[in-house]
Formats: C-alpha cells, structure tokens, sequence
C-alpha cells in the first residue's frame, strides 16, 4: 500500500521534472497581451480535447461555448476575450 | 432642340438612378429585417452533448455495451450569466435510466471570480471535471478508481463554489474553493461487508457538516503547455447522532497536463495524470463474521493514472493525421484491513482514428490484474473493472 503510494508520487514527480526540464530549455516568456487570439487558441483549446476550429460555431454560439469553457477550464478573461474574437473573425 | 434632348437625358438618368436607389434601400431594409429575424435576443440557448457505445470482450463475457446518450443545455442569460445542465440517458441490464450528470448556475462576478452554485463537477483533480466525457477520454475505460463504484475522490456534488484564473507574469494561475455536501461514510450498520467505506454521491446529506475543498493549478509556461494541480478536500462523514459522527476524512489529489506539439516527430504529445488519496479517521466496525465483536483497519485509499497520447497531426498523410495512439496505466489501493480492500492494477492501450474534432473511434486493449488477491477477493470485486484482458470498440460522438 505504501510502496504504491510511494511509486505513484515518484512516477508523477518523474514526469514532472522531465516535462519541467523539456519545456523549459524551449520556452519564452511572452505575456498573454503580447499574443494574438489565433496564437492563444492555438495553446489553450488543445489542453483538454482537439481544438475546434473556428468554422465548427456560428458567432452567436462561439459566444456561448466561451462562456461556458471560461467557467470549466479557468481560463482567464483576457484569454477568452482574444480567442472569442479570432473564432468570430476566422469562422 | 439640342438643348432639350440634353435635359430629357439628364431628367431620365436621374429617375433611373432614383429607382434604383429606391431599390436598393428597399433591399437593404429588407436583409436588415432578415437579418434581425434571425438575430437570437439576449437570452441564448445552446444544445450540445455526445453519445457513445461500443463493443466489450471481457474473458467471461462479451457484449454490446453503452448505448448512452449525453445531451447537454446551456442557457446563457446574458454576458455574466450561465446555466449548464447535462443528463445521461443510458441503458442499464436493459431498461433505460436517466440520470442528473451536473446542473449549475454560473456567474462571472468580476474578472478574476466566478460564482457557482448547483450539482457541479468536482474539481478534484482532473479527471472528474475535465478528462471523463467519452470523446474527450482518450481510451474507451476509465482508469481504476475513477470509475463509479470504485471511486476514490468526488466526482459531482451540491454545493457552492468560487473559481477563476489569472495571469502571473508570463505564468498562469487557476484557483476553485468550493463548499458541498460531502461524502458520506458507511458504517456498515445497513451493509457491514462495505464499513469504512466512503460514498461520494451524498445528495441529502447525511450530516450538518459540510465538506470545504478545492483546487490550485498552475500553469508555468507561457505557452500553457503545462499544469500542475493540486487538490484537498476535508470533511465529517459519520452519520449523525451515531458514534461515527466524529469520524472525519481528508481527501488530496496532485494533476498534471502536458499537451506540446513536437515539430520533429510531426505531432502532438499529450501527458495527463493524476494521484488521489483518501484518508478515514480511525473507526470500530461490527465484524461481519462475528457480529458481538469490532474490527478497525487503517483507512487509506489511493487511486492514480499516467496516460500518454501521440497524434501525428501534422504529417502529410490525411489517414495517418486522423490516427492517435492511446497508453494509461492506472493502480487502484484500496484500505488493506477492510473486506472491501485490495489492490489492482491496469495497463490500457488504444488505437484511436478521429473522424472529426470529437468524433472517434477507439480499438482498445486492456489488462487488470489484482496481485496478491485471494480467490475470493477477486470474486467480490464484481462491481469494479474485471480482472484479465479485454478488448474494447467504442465510438464516441460529440455534438
Ligand atoms: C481545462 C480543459 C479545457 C480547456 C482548456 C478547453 N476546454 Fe472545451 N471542453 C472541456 C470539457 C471538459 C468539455 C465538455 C463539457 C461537458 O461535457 O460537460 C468541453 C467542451 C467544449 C465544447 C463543446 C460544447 C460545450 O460547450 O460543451 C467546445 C465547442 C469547446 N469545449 C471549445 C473549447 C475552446 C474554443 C477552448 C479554448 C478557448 C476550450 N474548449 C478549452 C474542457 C476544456
């Protein structure tokens, strides 16, 4: 029971530290008012599920969807309020 | 003469311009009118959800299985307001069952903060509240202890909550503290074979007591290609006016998400886990099998999964593009002194082929073992995940 408890800490933290390393030799640090609606869509609507692509809604209903997934996925409103305008302009 | 056949043309030109502009504001005001026909007024629905089912070959048995049906509501009363609903309609031994799967309200308060209040997904972790939709699993099962039944950590529940996210430099934060019923500790007076367990659907609770928890995630990068969650919920789950009514339980959970685009390898890797642990106060059962005498046992259960994928989106080939490979290994310890405790273990692994954004296919495999198990513990596991290998078909269907 401990000994699993153990291996599933150590497992997590394993892939913790890798991720942490792989992706901090190949990061930047661009702030999120820097980056275009496009960009963060890109980065934001794949972290769950396949990314929508803007076609897939109608303005009215990309609206709704925001609101919806700003609520579940903690996104924050200046996120929102970029990608929400690139799926109106890209749909 | 002259002078009068200039002027007709000019008269002549400026009633045909005349005509047609009148046209042509006739027209507009007409599309203007279409147009707000069809224009939805501030008050909004949506209709969505997803369907699943599939085909399961367990070593006892196989069967065509789901058959369920997800349909999801949201009202969105204006730019602050929200109400998400979501029912199951599912077959169940072959009758139809409906159940509530989540009904909330939502209100964006201020940027930072969103009220909540209803039957929510528990942000306990990830899995709950973002990974369990069929087309957003990305294998046909769900890893042990996350499924119903074998559950170690919240899934849904009534209660109040305040959430939202904010940017810390270049980094990213997200935030949730809730208040909600809480689990409910059975103390085998009904059922002593299940004492010590904990049931996380306590619709009407069973005590004054409430259960605080939450969640705090952080997002390091600022591509949001990584998140590390941690999560703790405590609570009083004895029933009232019994002497288990003191008995307390404390839940923690760690999450990670790692979704990057590997430009070499020509596609997307997607790491998602999460570790669950649930910790009961020290209790005195009845002995099921003497019933003048108590038992206790330390009352800890774990729960975790690591699952990889890899889709090759971004090859030439528009067959390979759809295609994604699946891999989970999940450990489910339940309390090792109880009747109902135990250990398991799953590898799962799945060949996935997308035909949509949310509309997939899955081949899969999996194996569950119970090491150490006794013939008869195995046998009284029934309820959760068969032991042995299985294949599983599933399709999934969003909408
Ligand atoms: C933190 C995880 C997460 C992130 C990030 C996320 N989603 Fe979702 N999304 C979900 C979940 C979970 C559902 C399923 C909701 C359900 O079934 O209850 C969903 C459902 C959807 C749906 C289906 C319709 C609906 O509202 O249920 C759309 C469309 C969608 N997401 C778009 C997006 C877009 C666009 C983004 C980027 C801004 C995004 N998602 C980011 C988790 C996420």
């Amino acid at each position: 029971m401990n000994k699993h408890k153990l291996l599933g800490g150590l497992l997590i933290l394993v892939v913790v530290l890798v991720t942490v390393w792989v992706i901090g030799c190949a990061s930047n640090k661009t702030l999120v008012t820097e980056k275009s609606g496009a960009q963060l869509w890109g980065e934001n609507c794949v972290r769950c599920h396949n990314a929508p692509s803007p076609p897939a809604f109608n303005d009215y209903q990309w609206e709704t969807i925001a609101i919806h997934m700003r609520v579940r996925a903690s996104l924050t409103d200046e996120e929102v309020q970029k990608i929400v305008e690139f799926l109106k302009m890209a749909n | 003469m002259k002078r009068n056949a200039l002027w007709m043309v000019v008269v002549g030109l400026w009633l045909v311009m005349g005509f047609s502009q009148n046209g042509l504001a006739q027209d507009v005001a007409s599309v203007q009118q279409e147009v707000k026909k069809l224009k939805p007024g501030l008050s909004r629905f949506l209709l969505r959800g997803y369907a699943h089912s599939g085909f399961e070959r367990y070593e006892k048995e196989n069967s065509f299985v789901g058959g369920s049906f997800n349909p999801i509501f949201l009202w969105q009363q204006s730019d602050r307001l929200l109400f998400e609903g979501e029912l199951e309609v599912a077959l169940e031994h072959g009758s139809t069952t409906i159940g509530l799967e989540y009904a909330n309200m939502s209100y964006i308060l201020n940027k930072r903060m969103i009220i909540r209040v209803g039957k929510f997904l528990i942000p306990f972790g990830i899995f709950a509240e973002r990974l369990h939709p069929r087309w957003i699993n990305r294998l046909p099962s769900n890893p042990l202890g996350f499924d119903h039944g074998e559950q170690v950590g919240p899934a849904a529940a009534l209660g109040a909550e305040i959430r939202g996210g904010a940017p810390l430099g270049a980094s990213k934060i997200n935030y949730s503290i809730y208040l909600i019923n809480g689990p409910s500790l059975n103390d085998g007076s009904e059922n002593p074979e299940e004492a010590g367990m904990l049931h996380f659907d306590n619709y009407e609770d069973n005590n004054t007591n409430k259960a605080i928890g939450g969640r705090f995630g952080f997002l390091p990068f600022s591509s949001s290609a990584l998140e590390l969650g941690v999560s703790a919920q405590f609570a009083k789950v004895g029933n009232e006016n019994t002497i288990y009514q003191d008995v307390g339980a404390r839940l923690f959970a760690l999450d990670l998400s790692l979704v990057k685009t590997i430009p070499s390898l020509k596609g997307i890797v997607d790491v998602k886990a999460q570790y669950s642990m649930t910790q009961v106060d020290d209790a005195r059962y009845v002995d099921p099998e003497n019933p003048g005498q108590t038992y206790t046992f330390k009352n800890e259960n774990a729960a975790y999964f690591v699952r990889g994928t890899f889709k090759p989106a971004f090859v030439a080939n528009t067959f390979i593009q759809k295609l994604e490979f699946a891999g989970r290994y999940s450990v489910l310890t339940l309390a090792e002194g109880a009747a109902w405790g135990g250990e398991k273990r799953q590898w799962a692994f799945s060949l996935n082929y997308w035909l949509d954004w949310r509309t997939v296919v899955k081949f899969s495999y999996q194996y569950t073992d119970a090491p150490g198990a006794e013939e008869a513990a195995v046998e009284h596991e029934e309820e959760g995940t068969p032991l042995g290998g299985a294949f599983l078909i599933h399709w999934s269907f969003g909408f």
